[in-house]
Order: structure tokens, then C-alpha cells, then sequence
């Protein structure tokens, strides 16, 4: 079976790896170490593996990772750290954004995307923004009422 | 699975008659069926940096899409929001916005779903696909593409390169609606596009596409035969939603009844022109 190098930034720091032609970029980067990107749906429906590539908010599971060959990555731990974290990070945990976890990841790159393309989002446009992301837990309201908190306190 | 990334249109179009050869671009339809096991490609013609094929232009008195242009390139594009609304509107209601990060105008077509979100206003605007391959290019009116449920008139080897449009100008008129089970990340219940091309205050051309109640996305010729060269009034758009609604080949499924939908195709037809032409909504709907 072919197998193809490929090579890629993760959160600044350069990755390699030989894959299969079938491999999703999902699978590849959790293979690598970088669980923090979670497996769920692996259909595009959920958004629990949303990725920055190249600066736009994917689902990595439906990235062929040879397709992500040269490309900048950035998962949530590229957005910020447990000591320094980033303002959408910080009011997701203050506003009780969070319950089971499973989906936080997805959502703070989903949110990192929307706020760097608008940074001052209507309730609708957080709503739009997030559309593309499955929490069971929060019911979204507290999520929405951090991402909206997060996008004032950037603004400064 | 072997896998090629095409570094240009004629690598693509060689490395495509490779038996069991599949283009690949934003992987969002075929990425799954490869892991579900639904598609089984032996090669994957990776397209998706063929930057020539991702662009939105006028020219020739058509707008033109490349098959590459992302469902974010069309929603953030002001010339489909001038020249086609409803495709615009279409891209609003597309998935949510990761998907639309990757998804292509061209692999939402050849992915043939009879609810293909692009289809019907795209079909409603005169859609022309163009195709090349090593033989040559040739277009192909997009009320001709589908032929079957999932089965499209592309043949093996066969590049999507873009898709022409007939624009809407100022005083021209539109419409669209995706009925849905929820706001976001819906395959499409019925979807209806209308598009009136006006002259002196008469329909001059008409164009009605249809999604998700028959086998393919269709332009529903016998509603546009009831509003072109008319003065188009509450008279003609009955017969229009009539005959879309008669023309209406449905299916039972999770989403809704077949009786359902062939309703809703009078209902959202009738609902779309008198929208399109600023009437108000009539008292009772069904």
C-alpha cells in the first residue's frame, strides 16, 4: 500500500508523518498527539474536530491529511494555554460554557473563526457561527453569553 | 487508496483515467463515503489547489462560478448577492460554516443529491455546467446534468471546471426558501427557487428550480410555461404553483410524506412569486 510524506505546522510546531492516501486529517493529528481534537460523528455533522487550516474553521475529519500537506494547523491548544487563556477559553469556564467538555474544543476554534472574521457578532451571528458545532449538554445559551463576553473584552 | 494532487488542470484530467480515479476537492461528501465505505475510489485526484478553478466573474453577459469556489466564497461574494440572490440566500442555509469553509459549488453538484442545496437556484438562473477533458471542453445546460438519482451526465474523465448563470439585474425579481427541519445542518425538505427576468412589466424569462421532490434537483418548466411573456398576476401564479405541485415526483421518507412535499411545491411556489413580485401573503396557504 502507498504510503505519502507529508509534513505540517501544529500549533507552530513542524510535524511529520507517512500516511495513507484514505487517512483523514482527524485520525492523523490525534495518532500524532494532539487529542485535543476529538473524535466523534467523523461525518461533518458535529464539529467536534474543528481545526484552524491555513486560518479557516474545518472539520479536520473531513480533510484528507495529505490534502493538509504545508499547511499552518491550529488546534485548541494553539489558542491558548492553561496558564494564558485566550478570552473566549477564559469566559466559556467563567459563564459555565462547559459541562461534559466533549464538544469545548470544536467550539473555541469555531469561535476563534468567528470572532476574527466579525469581531463584533450579533446573538445571530454567534448563533450562525456556531451552527456547524453539536453540544448535548449546554443547551448553547451559556456558550453564546461567553462568546459574546469574549468579543467585548477583545475589543477592549 | 492512492492518492495524487493535480498541480494543474491537465495533470488533473490525465491522472482522471486512472481506473477507479475520483477528483477530490473539499472532501466533504466523499471524505465519509470513503470511510463508511459507501464509495471505494482506487486513486483520489486531489483538485483542490487548482486555483484557477476558484473564482466568481462576469463575462460574457453570464455570471460564472468556478467549480472550486467554496459555499463561503459565495456567501461572501457581492456579485452573487447582486446578480443571484437566491443563490446567495441558498448559501446562507448551506450546512453550517465549517462545512462551507470547504465544501465546492462543483462537488455539491456532481454529488447529484436530489436536495443539493446549489441546485435549484442555480437551475433556476439558466445554469450551464462546463466540462473538459482530454478530448476537449463542452457545456452542458444544467437541466440536462442530472440524470438519475445520483447519476450525472459527466462522463469518466470529465473535469466540472464551472458553472455559468443567467444574472438577475435591478428590476428583475427572485425568490428562495429551503424548508427544513431546523435552522442549520438540514437536508432540505423542499427547496424552491424562482427567478423573473422583467421587461415593461412583463415576465420576459422564467426560471423555477426545484429540490428534493423527485429523483433530481429539476427546473420545473411547466410552472415557468404558466409566467413567461405574461403580466404576472394572482391568475398566473396559481396555475404556476399548480403545475409545479402536479409536476411534483416526491418520496416518503424521514424527513416528510411525499404528499407533503408535492403541497409545499404549490405552497412555496405560489409563496415565492408573490414575494418575488412584493405581493402580500395570501390569507390562507394551503
Amino acid at each position: 500500500m502507498s504510503r505519502y510524506e507529508v509534513a505540517f505546522r501544529v500549533n507552530g510546531e513542524e510535524r511529520r508523518d507517512s500516511v495513507r492516501g484514505e487517512d483523514t486529517l482527524l485520525r492523523t493529528l490525534r495518532e500524532l498527539g494532539h487529542v485535543d481534537v476529538k473524535t466523534s460523528c467523523e461525518a461533518g455533522d458535529c464539529g467536534a474536530c474543528a481545526v484552524l487550516l491555513d486560518g479557516e474553521a474545518v472539520n479536520a475529519c473531513l480533510v484528507l491529511t495529505a490534502q493538509a500537506d504545508g499547511c499552518e494547523i491550529v488546534t485548541v491548544r494553539g489558542i491558548g494555554t492553561e496558564g494564558n487563556l485566550h478570552p473566549i477559553q477564559r469566559q466559556i469556564v467563567e459563564k459555565g460554557g462547559v459541562q461534559c467538555g466533549f464538544c469545548t474544543p470544536g467550539i473555541v476554534v469555531a469561535a476563534k473563526a468567528l470572532l476574527d472574521r466579525n469581531p463584533a457578532p450579533s446573538l445571530e451571528d454567534i448563533r450562525r457561527g456556531l451552527a456547524g458545532n453539536l453540544c448535548r449538554c449546554t443547551g448553547y445559551q451559556k456558550l453564546f453569553e461567553a462568546i459574546v463576553a469574549a468579543a467585548l473584552e477583545m475589543r477592549g | 487508496m492512492d492518492y495524487v494532487r493535480a498541480a494543474s488542470i491537465e495533470d488533473a484530467l490525465v491522472a482522471a483515467r486512472w481506473p477507479g480515479a475520483a477528483f477530490v476537492a473539499g472532501g466533504t461528501n466523499l471524505v465519509p463515503d470513503i470511510l463508511f465505505g459507501r464509495k471505494k475510489p482506487g486513486l483520489a485526484v486531489d483538485i483542490s489547489r487548482l486555483r484557477e478553478l476558484r473564482f466568481i466573474e462576469e463575462r460574457g453577459g453570464r455570471l460564472r462560478i468556478g467549480a472550486l469556489a467554496t459555499v463561503t466564497d459565495l456567501l461572501e461574494s457581492d456579485r452573487v448577492r447582486k446578480a443571484a440572490p437566491p443563490l446567495h440566500e441558498s448559501a446562507v442555509e448551506f450546512a453550517g460554516p465549517l462545512v462551507r469553509n470547504r465544501a465546492t459549488v462543483g462537488g455539491n453538484l456532481l454529488d447529484a443529491s436530489p436536495a443539493a442545496d446549489l441546485a435549484p437556484p442555480l437551475l433556476a438562473q439558466d445554469g450551464e455546467a462546463e466540462l473538459i477533458s482530454v478530448e476537449g471542453p463542452r457545456s452542458l445546460p444544467l437541466a440536462s446534468f442530472f440524470l438519475g438519482y445520483r447519476q450525472t451526465a459527466v462522463r469518466p474523465g470529465e473535469l466540472l471546471s464551472a458553472i455559468s448563470l443567467r444574472p438577475l439585474g435591478p428590476g428583475d425579481r427572485s425568490a428562495y426558501q429551503k424548508l427544513q427541519l431546523r435552522r442549520a445542518m438540514a437536508i432540505s425538505v423542499v427547496s424552491v427557487a424562482a427567478a423573473l427576468w422583467m421587461e415593461d412589466g412583463r415576465c420576459a424569462e422564467a426560471g423555477i428550480g426545484m429540490g428534493a421532490v423527485a429523483p433530481v434537483p429539476y427546473r420545473s418548466w411547466a410552472a415557468e410555461a404558466e409566467l413567461r411573456g405574461r403580466v404576472v398576476g394572482e391568475t398566473e401564479i396559481e396555475s404556476a404553483a399548480a403545475a409545479a405541485r402536479e409536476e411534483a415526483r416526491p418520496i416518503d421518507d424521514v424527513r416528510a410524506s411525499a404528499q407533503y412535499r408535492m403541497r409545499m411545491c404549490g405552497v412555496l411556489v405560489r409563496r415565492l412569486l408573490r414575494r418575488a413580485l412584493g405581493l402580500s401573503a395570501p390569507p390562507r396557504e394551503l
